[in-house]
């Protein structure tokens, strides 16, 4: 609360219209079992392949070593981003030795500068083929969302293999976000386009957690 | 006839290319829906109904819950609001900013902010209030207004948006799906980046968690909150959720009924301000809750209608709204959901509406779709009721006392149906009954055959 | 909420046939083969001479006392235990659905549940009441079928199917946009009569394009509502009661 106390008689006088309007038979929370929330694809036996084949099919790239990713972004165009400094061993690194411009720091009023940008993913749902990003681990809200190619390194041991599991693992962050695909809309006509506001390339790095300590940070 | 329904006169004065875009774009929805469900659960209608359960459960406990979440929002430094009507949420809202000399607004798509005309408000009042959702963000140019919950510019073609572009120093003509896009990016994210708060609506507040769910496709409400220091999300009370487990439930359900997706492409999950150490994000976070007639609707015979979570589902499938196009019906929300909510919320306004409800066939296709099946038909016929208990006037239909007093009467029916055949003696076109002669000029009636059922009945041998 | 099963109907091979007002003033025909169609089932039918109508015209149009007096004489002239069966899915779901919102809060609610809970629509009577999983008979045509809104949920579509689809010769010629409304809506096709009019050509447009001999439905009112619009169009084409085809194929 504010303290306007207009406010605070708006609150009483809602939760008491709430109240006089509660019907006689209210009806009961239902009891239901999660696995009737399960899709098709809601059973995966294989996490990683499974997340693979789902993030492949809304259009994500799914990559397990740098070639591709450089040759992706060599043949887009994309050369120049940035690359959040924990990841610069195992990713930057390797980008920055193929010739590409790799930056550990974002700097917003360069905003428009960085044409990818690679930060951590917290998990995935295999389910869906979504990316899971939490406050906690993404080094920059911004830079997973305004550079053209979005590449999240995740690690494939934390995908969940659906949604409902996805939920139970939510935890305490203040702010998770499932990504499923590139930014999109279908405003126009109904064509979808892809990369409206945010990324129109969302690139999948999977990778386990214990290769990410390899070299040493890079200074810059 | 003179008077005519407003609905239909709308519709007959729709443009054959607008009519065109409105039933292409719904049957696509549909049959998209349809798919993503169908492909994906053995037993979607089950989903529904279950969707329906927790949402009336919720409503019917709503004091309960919206309590909860306020306290979880709370206790993680959301500043909760409560607003019993539009202009109070408004001037709540211009307040908020005001006090943080936030000037440069950016808005993510909202229902509940159109629903207010919050917009216009503070554009009124010197700020500048930018929509960031492709299609709102033409609307917002052309001083239009959505036609549609899930596709606001689903009644204009690419030509006319490049032509607002071309008005709008945004390029040169050019009417490619792709390049219009293009152009809005460019032009949105430096707006973006230099906005001072973000206002956003949100689809599901789970009451215990105190999580604001959020979801688009375009990221725009991602990238509302991102650069800037101050987030407002205006809610309507009808929101909540229980539980962080029911989300499965509702986001199964409601990208697949809104567009066909499994889920949108971003769903954000958010429980206060940013986390210390993330460099971008709000950090200072409000909540509005609005109440603007919800509370009275829960008094009301339609409470259901609270559960809807504005999937656009049952626009997408209403033949009327498919013929007439939402701007028919005079509201931020058109087609079956607005028939219903629109004459609900507008209060002592109800008579002003009151032909909403009667803009239906009553055939049923919006229940089908609806992800939390709302008898919406049900509600169409209780609200006609209504108005005629309030004697308001309905353009267009014959009363009905006559029939009542004809179909009591079982010696004067019969009779009446065998005198019905001499109407085939009479050129129909000069039978005085208003009603026949509206269905005359479009049909042709079979020949009357009154009495003739009754007579074999009674004289033929039986087997 | 509705959320509980539905109670169970009640089957006889005594029943109360409700002829519907349509039939009364216009269609003999479906009315007489619905009679013949039950009484080669094996049924005995009755026909309570002072039935009306439904009631629900009054109903649609929100005039709910006028459809409540309508709805009252009904209910005394269908009076008892037989069953109740309507060659129409829309009279039917009045009985089964309507008289529940009308008679929310009226003293003698229970009587019109009863009525609900007795009336068949009558291909979902044959099928779900009497257990037939075929018709005899041939009606070597091709037959678009019309499921008519107020079938939506019932038994009476997957009735009709079954009971078509067995039927020697007959194809059922799927087209486009099923699931649409005609557009007749009782009181509806005279108060939006430009709604209702381009409803119903869009049906006509997807259904006449896969050339059918005959549309047949539950209900004869889409019939006559498309094959008037069809008529002043001049593209007419035939309809049929789904009980005339159950007789028109029955051996003789």
């Amino acid at each position: 609360m504010d303290g306007h106390p207009e406010e605070a008689m708006n609150r009483n006088d809602l939760f008491q219209k709430l109240r006089a309007s509660a019907p006689a038979s209210p009806e009961p929370y239902p009891d239901y079992d999660d696995a009737m929330l399960l899709s098709r694809t809601g059973h995966p036996t294989d996490l990683e392949a499974s997340f693979r084949q789902q993030f492949t099919s809304i259009n994500g790239y799914a990559f397990d070593s740098p070639g591709p990713l450089i040759s992706l972004l060599r043949a887009t165009a994309n050369t120049r981003g940035y690359c959040d400094p924990a990841l610069f061993p195992i990713l930057g690194q390797p980008l920055a030795d193929a010739g590409l411009e790799v930056s550990t720091l974002y700097h917003r009023s360069r905003y428009d500068d960085y044409q990818f940008g690679i930060t951590r993913a917290s998990g995935a749902i295999a389910e869906t083929g979504t990316l899971i990003l939490t406050d906690e681990q993404t080094s920059d809200r911004l830079a997973a969302l305004s550079p053209w190619v979005h590449v999240a390194v995740l690690d494939p041991a934390t995908i969940a293999p659906s949604i409902p599991e996805a939920i139970k693992r939510f935890g305490s962050s203040v702010n998770i976000i499932w990504v499923t695909g590139p930014s999109r809309t279908a405003d126009v006509e109904g064509i979808l386009i892809e990369g409206v506001h945010g990324p129109g390339v969302q690139v999948a790095y999977l990778s386990p957690v214990l290769s990410w300590t390899a070299p040493a940070s890079p200074s810059f | 006839m003179s008077a005519r329904q407003p609905i239909d006169q709308f519709a007959a004065s729709l443009p054959g290319d607008r009519r065109s875009s409105v039933l292409g774009s719904c049957q696509a929805a549909t049959s998209k829906r349809l798919t993503a469900l169908a492909d994906d659960f053995a037993h979607a209608d089950d989903l529904r109904r279950l969707a329906a359960r927790i949402k009336q459960h919720t409503l019917d406990h709503l004091d309960t819950y919206l309590e909860a979440a306020t306290a979880r929002l709370e206790e993680q430094g959301v500043k909760v609001h409560f607003a019993s009507e539009a202009e109070e949420a408004r001037s709540l809202i211009h307040q908020i900013l005001a006090e943080r000399g936030a000037k440069r607004i950016v808005k993510a798509k909202s229902m509940v902010t159109e629903e207010i005309h919050l917009n216009d408000y503070l554009i009124d009042r010197g700020l500048e209030c930018l929509e960031t959702d492709l299609g709102e963000f033409i609307i917002q140019i052309d001083g239009d207004i959505p036609s549609h919950i899930i596709r606001p510019i689903t009644h204009k073609n690419r030509r006319e948006i490049a032509q607002s572009f071309e008005r709008e120093g945004l390029g040169a003509y050019n009417d490619d799906p792709e390049v219009i896009t293009r152009r809005a990016r460019v032009h949105l994210r430096d707006r973006y980046m230099k906005s001072q708060a973000g206002i956003t609506g949100a689809n599901f507040v789970c009451a215990d968690s105190g999580r604001i769910v959020l979801v688009t496709n375009e990221g725009n409400s991602r990238f509302s909150m991102a650069p800037n220091p101050l987030h407002i999300a205006v809610v309507g009370i009808e929101k909540i959720i229980p539980r962080d487990r029911d989300l499965g439930v509702f986001l199964n359900l409601l990208a697949r009924s809104a567009t066909g997706q499994r889920l949108t492409v971003y769903t954000e999950f958010l429980r206060g301000p940013k986390a210390p150490g993330q460099p971008s994000g709000p950090e200072e976070m409000h909540v509005v809750f609005l109440d603007n007639g919800r509370s009275r609707i829960l008094g009301s015979d339609c409470r259901e209608i609270l559960r809807c979570i504005r999937c656009g589902a049952c626009q997408n499938v209403c033949p009327v709204y498919r013929q007439a196009s939402g701007h028919a019906y005079r509201s931020t929300y058109g087609g079956p959901i607005g028939a219903v909510l629109t004459p609900l919320l507008a209060g002592d306004d109800f008579a002003a509406f009151a032909d909403l409800p009667k803009a239906s066939s009553l055939c049923g296709a919006c229940r089908e779709v609806c992800p939390v099946d709302i008898p919406i038909p049900d509600m169409l016929l209780k609200l006609r009721h209504q108005a005629h208990d309030a004697g308001i006037r309905s353009p267009g239909a014959p009363p009905m006392a006559p029939f009542a007093e004809l179909a009591t009467r079982p010696v004067i029916w019969r009779g009446a149906m065998t005198l019905s055949r001499a109407a085939n003696l009479v050129p129909t076109q000069l039978l005085p009954v208003p009603a026949l002669q509206s269905w005359l000029k479009l049909r042709t009636l079979p020949h009357w055959r009154g009495g003739e059922f009754r007579q074999w009945m009674a004289t033929r041998k039986k087997p | 909420m509705s959320l509980a099963a539905a109670p169970t109907k009640p089957v006889s091979h005594r029943v109360l046939l409700m002829a519907t007002c349509l039939c009364d003033a216009f269609f003999p025909e479906a009315a007489q083969a619905t009679v013949q169609v039950l009484e080669s089932a094996g049924c005995e039918v009755l026909f309570p001479q002072d039935q009306t109508c439904c009631g629900q015209p009054a109903f649609n149009s929100g005039d709910f006392s006028a459809s409540r007096r309508v709805a009252r004489h009904t209910e005394t002239v269908f009076a008892g235990e037989l069953p109740v069966i309507v060659p129409s899915g829309s009279c039917a779901a009045m009985h089964m659905h309507g008289n529940a919102i009308q008679f929310e809060r009226e003293p003698d609610a229970a009587r019109f549940d009863d009525l609900g809970r007795r009336t068949w629509e009558l291909c979902d009577f044959l099928v779900h009441g009497l257990g037939l999983t075929s018709w005899p008979g041939s009606f070597p045509h091709r037959i678009a079928l019309h499921h008519s809104c107020h079938t939506r949920g019932s038994g009476t579509r997957s009735a009709m199917q079954t009971l078509l689809e067995s039927i020697d010769g007959l194809t059922l010629v799927p087209f486009a946009q099923e699931d649409q409304c005609c557009g007749f809506g009782g009181t509806f096709s005279v108060s939006f009569p430009h709604v209702s009019g381009s409803m119903g050509t869009l049906k006509l447009d997807h259904a006449l394009k896969e050339t059918p001999e005959f549309m047949t439905s539950a209900d004869l009112s889409c019939l006559m509502h498309l094959s008037g619009l069809a008529d002043r169009q001049n593209r007419p084409f035939k309809i049929l009661h789904v009980a005339q085809i159950l007789l028109a194929s029955l051996p003789r």
